[in-house]
């Protein structure tokens, strides 16, 4: 009994959910009131998620762990723009510019090391994956891509060298679709397997 | 026949596959597993890491659910049972990262859950820990790359949904001489991970990892039914361009 009743919720929601893509008119309010069910509940993971946060560096600092320096920063500043956040409320201007200007220069620096690190390892790609079709394919489909999106070469509307121009362009949206069929029917089986109850994550398994 | 019905006709279609091949495999037939060796490697990388006394990352994503990529998150979630054994949580190296928090409670429940049947109750309160390092992407990987740098692992495998900063958890890892193994991620970070990562699946490769990892039953149901729905799909592909050319279409 204990192991079919989270079976019978998880297989009668995932039913109704998607008979309400078939009956919408009939079951728009069912589903609507789902989907504001798996918002709430999402909302409370993410805040269990944070309390899991805000539990491991308690625990860093408490151990005097490698790091724990960096933990009572982290602590320091989540406490305070979330009292802060509360107080003022996340509309306020003043609030959202502390935020913002802490934020977009961070990601910004991240951005540029991820840009530096990409530099780096396209540079060291044969010598990670080795003279393999794969890679070849890979070098020359990124020089070739990123000499046509230079618009150096411009060619004669209707002439050879553009119906050429457009069928290289159009390659890697070709692959990209190829890549995306495989992993669309991945995720179809990945669900139905949850929604057939032969995967039940909700149980452990 | 419209699209919508189409579509719906493939889930249909799936579906009782699926289920068939469930109950088939569970009785005797088997499916042949194929090899791969991205997948070995991580295995016996994951046995060395543990020879060697040095820790195990497992990373799970940075959400349980996307709009572009819907099943990630469960798919990492399915990788689970595959990469948690008793001996993980006596040697005590293994640590598994999520950047959701939905996440965690999924991947806590699947780790006590499989250690429900434990050898003996202080085995059972040692569970894997499963850690949070930020609940947003941003935030996720500037908590992830000081734990990869002060407690390198001795491998990494990410599965489940990332984006493009998955190369510099890859970077942090890879310097320090651990080894790195990825599977799915959106588009962009498939293509950013193949230059840095040797041992990368990318396509429908990651969702027939669960498979390769611990060939169970439902998972080589899933294969075999991912298989025939690939194979179909292909086919009406090439007939439907042909028909195009020919202009009958």
């Amino acid at each position: 009994m204990k192991k079919i009743i989270p079976i019978i919720i998880a297989c009668g929601t995932g039913l109704t959910v998607l008979a309400g893509y078939f009956f919408q008119d009939r079951l728009a309010p069912v589903l609507g009131l789902l989907i504001h069910w798996g918002i709430s509940l999402v909302g409370l993971a993410g805040l269990i998620g944070i309390a899991y946060l805000v539990r491991m560096h308690f625990f860093r600092i408490a151990r005097r762990q490698k790091g724990a320096f960096y933990s009572v920063i982290v602590l320091i500043a989540f406490f305070f723009t979330f009292i802060t956040g509360l107080i003022l409320t996340p509309h306020n201007a003043i609030y959202r510019d502390w935020v913002l200007n802490i934020q977009v220069p961070v990601e910004a620096s991240l951005l540029a090391i991820l840009s530096v690190t990409l530099l780096y390892a396209s540079l060291y790609l044969i010598r990670t994956r080795g003279w393999t079709p794969m890679s070849v394919g890979f070098l020359v489909g990124a020089l070739v891509s990123l000499i046509l999106n230079l618009a150096v070469l411009q060619f004669q509307p209707g002439s050879m060298g553009a119906v050429w121009a457009l069928f290289l362009r159009r390659l890697p949206l070709a692959g990209l679709r190829g890549i995306l069929i495989g992993m669309a029917l991945g995720g179809l089986i990945v669900g139905l397997r949850v929604f057939l109850a032969i995967d039940r994550p909700y149980e452990g398994e | 026949m419209t699209w919508t019905q189409i579509g719906w006709s493939i889930i249909a279609l799936a579906a009782v596959l699926l289920a068939g091949f469930s109950l088939l495999f569970r009785r005797r037939y088997q499916y042949l597993v194929r090899k791969n060796p991205a997948v070995k490697r991580l295995q016996d990388q994951r046995v060395i890491a543990v020879e060697r006394g040095v820790g195990r990352q497992v990373v799970l994503g940075e959400g349980l659910w996307t709009h572009a990529y819907p099943g990630l998150g469960l798919h990492a979630l399915s990788m689970l049972p595959g990469m948690v054994s008793p001996e993980d949580s006596v040697e005590g190296g293994q640590v598994i990262s999520t950047g959701s928090g939905a996440l965690v409670l999924f991947a806590r429940q699947i780790v006590q859950g499989c250690y429900q049947d434990g050898f003996s109750p202080g085995l059972q309160e040692r569970v894997l820990p499963v850690s949070l390092p930020g609940p947003t992407p941003l935030s996720f990987s500037a908590g992830l790359l000081p734990d990869l740098s002060t407690q390198p692992p001795g491998s990494l495998a990410m599965f489940g949904s990332f984006g493009l900063s998955a190369p510099l958890w890859a970077e942090a890892a890879q310097i320090k001489g651990g080894h790195v193994f990825a599977a799915a991620g959106s588009i962009t970070a498939q293509a950013a991970l193949f230059l840095n990562v040797r041992d990368l699946l990318i396509g429908e490769e990651v969702f027939m990892l669960p498979g390769l990892m611990e060939p169970t039953a439902s998972n080589q149901a899933g294969w075999l039914t991912e298989d025939i729905l690939r194979v179909s799909l292909m086919a009406l592909l090439i007939v439907a361009a042909i028909l195009k050319m020919a202009g009958l279409l």
